[in-house]
């Protein structure tokens, strides 16, 4: 008798549909159901458990030192081959000799890079753990500690809150956190989640409440009546049901996509207004503001430029305020959306987008979140760290002249962030789709606290956002842009604003690590490349703006500024409320031999036309000073420096160019921007560990001095070549200068193969060259007699005791007699390709190692894959190949390991095959700086002149700068301490579930205000649903007096409720942009 | 126990289950079909014979009427088209929002940078160009069939300035293969047809 309410319980459910059994679809009117299910669960299931007993956790942890065994703390983050290397460098450096191994930590983590390493020294000395500490990229040596921690449950010795305030979260809480959520001061630094010194003590990660706004605080704000009211919001998705409860403020829906309906079938766009302006269970920031629904995304996440379009002008006409873009796309050369973009900000809408769940790939920043006018936002999780999906790296459009800039904007938390679910209730979700929310509600919140709202736009609320942000420790800049999302400190800021211009980033400290990296990782010297730095002007004083006369470099002589040259360029139009300033740094010629730091500012006056000026062309200016500081070093040998070749790298967009790697179907573009801190990081930090130095050619072959460099290193080539820059490197290579190339597949059969119809341009598309461009390549080396062929291989062999794995490469077609060639059995991925069949290739000639015949020429190295340098879809890597082959080209060092490899082949003639031919037809043209359209075959356009920086003239002042300019620096001149916030009693908004029936009477504390219902929570399918349970409650119970029980024969199967509700929680934690 | 599952087991008893559980989605079926309908109709299709009871107004050229307070096209870089379709510099711009008129280079409905069907380079040429008194006509002729997807946004406007502004953005009329205009130069169009499309 007692399972009875069990079975009336199952079956309650079972009616209103919680048992997805005759597939029906839970609505508003279900939350009954899940209630009564949990209130009559006669399993003691973690829910709500909690409430009759008070534990608390207590931690307690000793430790001792392990003999012999080190912590060796790096710098940054390297791969575990290059922390070896350093350790072993250093102690090689060392007077004695030393016996170390490295402890082998077998976990999943080790095969990501790491920021230390466990070293067991046989006998340490003093000294050996100094050289170990000199080493420029070893932070500090701990001895090892062993940790005993040890966990107790006490009794809690005051009472906590009482079981109802907590209930909605206890559900996904595993435990009741000993930590008190509570906090009695406000006073800035001291909020615990705020805290972000993650490296500085040893915690206990524990479950945490993913309540987010109130994790950021957002409490202390509706506590003072700000709740978003007034503020227009628009939430540009998939769209949102109508009678979803979490929801008192929806304006309006409108649909722009080719699908009949403005609901919501994929729960993203309820999950996002829901982080915005949800008010109950799982609440939101904004539950005031005015929602404005944007459908246009269809439930298969289908969308176009032009569905944006008009939904964006319709935003314009109804003055939105701030719009959640929680999409991206690697497309900003898609100039109609991009214009669109500008003109929204240009009208005053707070544009706020997702960065991309493209990480951790350097280069993989997504449009629209990487312009100059939107905010951008990035993902952490609740610890703190960047969240691995969260896209990065420096903006790429500016490539292959200048310098990308510096975003993500901010960073907030994206990942396990709970939201509101589909029809009802809760769910969480990762990326940064979830991050865009949460600044998104944020800067409605904050919007709504400002009395002067003609303060507020786009800019403003940048520069309020990034000069209160935290910065985290330990992460740079291409990462977490001006670091983590503070509310309160920006509500401080945005009330105390005053209209101003801003930099972004706002120094230049080429000396400071990790954050400035790359900047920090290698010094600058005279004769170099310039080094770039891209700084972003924000102007808060209007929508257009001008740099008044032109950027000041004031040099600080006590401190060596006249070492250094620089040049600025910048937007001539600051439109809209944005533009850039690119720094272009470096050392003048009497510092040639000279090391040290050098420092200095450049000075920049904003103006903008004053709207609120009586008097007729008026202007406001605002003067900003960058200070900069760089390390000069003497210039190093020739041999020591390489020279990346960047100009002729084309990648997606424009054009379709195809990725590397044939077998990732799912990603068919090549669009990272093939550069040293985008998907080249790994080797360009590796190449700087073994004490190159690279710089990057922006500019045609012509425009460098060849006898400066070592080695220039050609990786996966799309662009042609002008005739002068054959003849060029004909002449410098000729003169010492040496040349690598890393090339890829080309064969006009798979390119036809691999075309595909675009869904999003309505078109079909070709790819305009291969993997790499190598009929043109053919051209630059044919000069040596030597050629790529047109095969396409793949497979994996070993060389030199390394495992390799050549994804999608060419192979040598032609190499002179005295070359050295190394061949390797391969399998043909064209002919997998193209016909499905496999067949493997004997001796596909990969390596290719030549020495000029010339006096005092240089060498030439070829090899066939790009993949095991890039860091995209790499498998296996190979820098060990181009440490080899460095070894070559720069000290004329043959490895033996492949000159007397018994892969060694004679060097192929080449004359049986034809060599690759251009794709007939195709549009490389379109796309190239070097080709353009002609009659006939496209032709080289006349050679562009060498990119020419005119230096500003220096005007020297007497000043000194802080050593740290962070901490000094200030983003905005905006007094904190004018607005104090008042020490208020900590409170946290009730969360109740929701429960059909009660009316608008329940007290939710402080400014949000018990609103009405968007709409009636579905009122007749419960009072259907319950006279259906009592019509079949009633029949059990005549059947239960007629029958008697009997012996159960086995365990009842009252699991079962339980189990769907923990299916529920954990459905949909699917990554989403 | 037992019983419960015996009694289960029963036709008649999964008859009753199914039976309610089916009424509960139909029920639950026909209320979101009933919905959607709603929604569109309130959103978007209005009766395809009836005329669209346009709000816009329009307000004839000879601007009488004083005007204290102006809306003005608010984006421009340099440039800027109040109501009374007065082109301006920024720096001529009055605090009421209005264009200095005595600026020596304000002009008023002004179709610089316009071709002949309608479509201009110049964002606010474009609307001074549409707010010209003798553009009503055929504006009106396009609001009375505005395609689809324009359905939406020129409901909501409300007047000739309005109109102008929205008509004379790029939209989903102003592209091909979605992501290049039709005509990069001249793409801002208060007429009735799309840019000319350029050959690429």
């Amino acid at each position: 008798m007692i399972l009875l309410p069990v079975w009336a319980s199952m079956l309650l459910g079972l009616l209103v549909g919680f048992l997805p059994l005759v597939g029906m679809e839970p609505t508003g009117g279900a939350k009954s159901g899940s209630d009564s299910t949990l209130n009559l669960d006669p399993l003691p299931s973690s829910s709500g458990s909690n409430c009759s007993s008070q534990l608390t956790l207590k931690l307690e942890f000793s430790s001792k030192v392990v003999e012999h065994e080190y912590i060796v703390g790096f710098t940054g983050y390297f791969s575990a081959k290059a922390r070896n290397l350093y350790i072993s460098s250093a102690l090689r450096s060392g007077a004695e000799t030393v016996e170390w191994h490295i402890v082998p930590r077998e976990n999943p983590a080790s095969d990501f890079p790491s920021d230390f390493e466990l070293v067991h020294i046989r006998q340490p000395s003093p000294t050996s753990l100094k050289t170990l500490e000199d080493h420029p990229y070893i932070k500090r040596v701990t001895p090892q500690r062993k940790v005993f921690r040890v966990l107790k449950y006490v009794p809690s010795p005051e009472p906590t809150a009482p079981c109802n305030t907590t209930r909605g979260t206890q559900k996904w809480q595993s435990w009741q956190s000993s930590r008190p959520f509570r906090r009695t001061s406000l006073s800035l630094g001291s909020g615990f989640w705020h805290a972000t010194g993650r490296h500085s003590s040893r915690r206990l990660l524990r479950a945490i409440p993913r309540h987010v706004a109130q994790i950021l605080q957002a409490d202390v704000l509706w506590q003072m009546g700000h709740t978003g009211s007034g503020v227009k919001v628009a939430v540009f998705d998939t769209g949102l049901s109508e009678k979803h409860p979490h929801f008192k403020n929806v304006k309006e829906r409108t649909n722009w996509t080719n699908e009949k309906t403005l609901d919501d079938g994929l729960g993203h766009g309820t999950f996002v207004a829901g982080v915005i302006a949800s008010m109950r269970e799982c609440q939101g920031f904004a539950p005031d503001s005015e929602l404005h629904i944007f459908r246009v995304f269809t439930n298969n996440q289908v969308s176009y430029t032009s569905w944006f379009l008009d939904a964006f002008n319709y935003a314009i006409l109804k003055k939105i305020d701030v719009l959640n873009l929680s999409i991206g796309g690697p497309d900003f050369m898609d100039h109609p959306f991009v214009d669109k973009v500008w003109e929204l900000t240009a009208n005053r809408v707070i544009m706020v987008s997702a960065i991309g769940n493209d990480g951790p790939l350097y280069g993989t920043l997504n449009n629209p979140a990487d312009q100059m006018d939107v905010i951008g936002v990035g993902g952490i999780d609740f610890e703190d760290n960047i969240a691995r999906f969260s896209s990065r790296g420096m903006t790429t459009w500016e490539l292959p002249g200048g310098y990308g800039r510096v975003k993500p904007d901010i960073v907030t938390y994206g990942s396990g962030v709970r939201g509101s679910g589909m029809k009802e209730g809760c769910r969480s979700l990762s990326g940064t789709s979830v991050a865009s929310p949460v600044v998104a509600g944020a800067v409605t919140l904050l919007a709504s606290t400002v009395l002067n709202r003609e303060l507020v736009n786009p800019a403003s609320m940048k520069q309020a956002l990034i000069a209160s942000a935290r910065r985290l420790p330990g992460v740079n800049m291409f990462e977490q842009g001006h670091g983590k999302l503070d509310l309160i400190r920006a509500y401080q800021i945005l009330n105390s604003y005053r209209p101003q211009a801003s930099l972004s980033p706002s120094y230049i400290d080429l000396t400071e690590c990790p954050y400035m990296w790359p900047y920090c990782s290698q010094p600058i010297y005279y004769g170099g490349m310039p080094t770039i730095v891209n700084v972003t002007i924000l102007n808060g004083m209007g929508v257009t703006g001008r740099i008044v006369d032109k950027p000041i470099w004031q040099p600080y002589l006590p401190q060596n500024g006249d070492h250094i040259d620089v040049a600025v360029s910048y937007s001539p139009v600051l439109w809209p409320w944005a533009g850039y300033l690119a720094v272009s740094i470096s050392v003048a010629k009497k510092a040639a031999s000279w090391e040290g730091i050098a420092q200095g500012h450049v000075m920049v006056t904003v103006a903008s036309p004053a709207e609120n000026d009586s008097e007729v062309g008026g202007e406001l200016t605002s003067t900003v000073k960058l200070p900069i500081k760089v390390k000069i070093v003497p210039t190093p040998p020739r041999s020591k420096r390489v020279l990346w070749d960047q100009y002729h790298n084309l990648r997606y967009p424009p054009g379709y160019f195809p990725r590397d790697n044939l077998r990732m179907k799912n990603d068919p573009l090549d669009w990272n921007g093939d550069h040293i801190h985008t998907n080249f990081r790994d080797m360009y930090q590796h190449l700087r560990s073994m004490g190159y130095f690279v710089e990057v050619l922006g500019a045609p072959i012509t425009c460098f001095d060849a006898s400066q460099y070592g080695t220039l290193l050609m990786v996966d080539s799309e662009e042609e070549y002008f005739p002068e820059e054959i003849t060029k490197l004909r002449r410098d290579i000729d003169n010492g200068l040496s040349l690598i190339v890393f090339s890829d597949w080309y064969n006009t059969s798979v390119m036809r193969k691999v075309k595909f119809y675009d869904e999003n341009t309505r078109q079909w598309w070709m790819p305009d060259t291969g993997g790499a461009n190598i009929p043109a390549l053919n051209d630059l080396i044919s000069v040596w007699g030597m050629a790529f062929s047109d095969g396409l291989y793949e497979g994996d062999f070993t060389l030199a005791d390394h495992d390799m794995y050549y994804a999608s490469g060419c192979s040598i077609a032609r190499f002179p007699d005295d070359g050295i060639v190394i061949a390797k059995n391969l399998k043909d991925q064209g002919l997998e390709v193209l016909k499905q069949e496999t067949a493997v290739v004997e001796g596909v000639p990969v390596l290719g190692l030549y020495q000029t015949p010339s006096d005092g020429g240089g060498r030439i190295a070829l090899y066939g894959d790009s993949n095991c340098i890039d860091d995209s879809h790499r498998q296996k890597d190979c820098f060990w190949l181009l440490d080899a082959l460095l070894q070559y080209t720069s000290y004329s060092m043959t490895p033996p390991s492949l000159s007397h490899s018994h892969s060694r082949v004679t060097p192929p003639t080449g004359t049986d095959r034809s060599l690759p031919q251009r794709l007939e037809g195709n549009h490389l043209y379109r796309y190239s700086k070097v080709l353009e359209a002609h009659l006939g075959d496209p032709k080289p356009r006349p050679l562009p002149a060498c990119p020419h920086l005119s230096w500003a003239k220096p005007q020297p002042v007497n000043e000194t700068a802080p050593s740290n300019l962070w901490k000094h620096q200030k983003l905005l001149s905006v007094d904190l301490d004018k607005v104090a916030l008042p020490n208020m009693r900590a409170y946290r908004p009730q969360v109740r579930p929701l429960s059909p029936g009660e009316s608008g009477a329940w007290d939710i504390p402080g400014g949000i205000m018990p609103g009405r219902y968007n709409q009636e929570v579905g009122q007749t399918i419960p009072v259907f649903a319950f006279l259906g349970a009592m019509v079949v409650l009633s029949f059990f119970v005549v059947q239960l007096t007629k029958t008697k029980s009997k012996p159960k024969r086995r365990k009842p199967r009252i699991k079962r409720p339980t189990y769907l509700q923990q299916q529920q929680q954990t459905m949909g934690k699917n990554p989403t942009v | 126990m037992m019983v419960l599952r015996r009694l289960l087991r029963k036709r008649w008893v999964l008859g009753v289950v199914f039976g309610l559980s089916l009424i509960y989605f139909l029920t639950s079926t026909l209320k979101q079909e009933e919905r959607t309908i709603r929604d569109r109709t309130l959103l978007e299709a209005r009766d395809p014979d009836h005329r669209i009871p346009w709000k816009v107004r329009f307000n004839l050229g000879n601007s009488s009427r004083q005007i204290t307070q102006c809306r003005n096209s608010i984006q421009g870089k340099a440039l800027l088209t109040d109501e009374l379709g007065y082109v301006c510099e920024r720096k001529d711009l009055l605090i009421n929002g209005c264009c200095n008129v005595n600026a020596p280079s304000t002009r008023q409905y002004i179709c610089k940078s316009c071709l002949a069907n309608g479509c201009c380079s110049i964002y606010e040429y474009c609307v001074s160009c549409c707010l010209q008194p003798d553009k009503q006509l055929l504006l009106e002729r396009f609001l009375n069939r505005a395609a689809d997807g324009f359905r939406n946004l020129f409901t909501a406007v409300e007047d000739h300035f309005e109109l102008c502004l929205a008509k004379c953005r790029t939209s989903s009329q102003s592209v091909q293969h979605e992501n290049t205009y039709r005509n990069p130069q001249a793409k801002y169009c208060y007429g009735e047809s799309p840019p000319e499309l350029l050959p690429v």
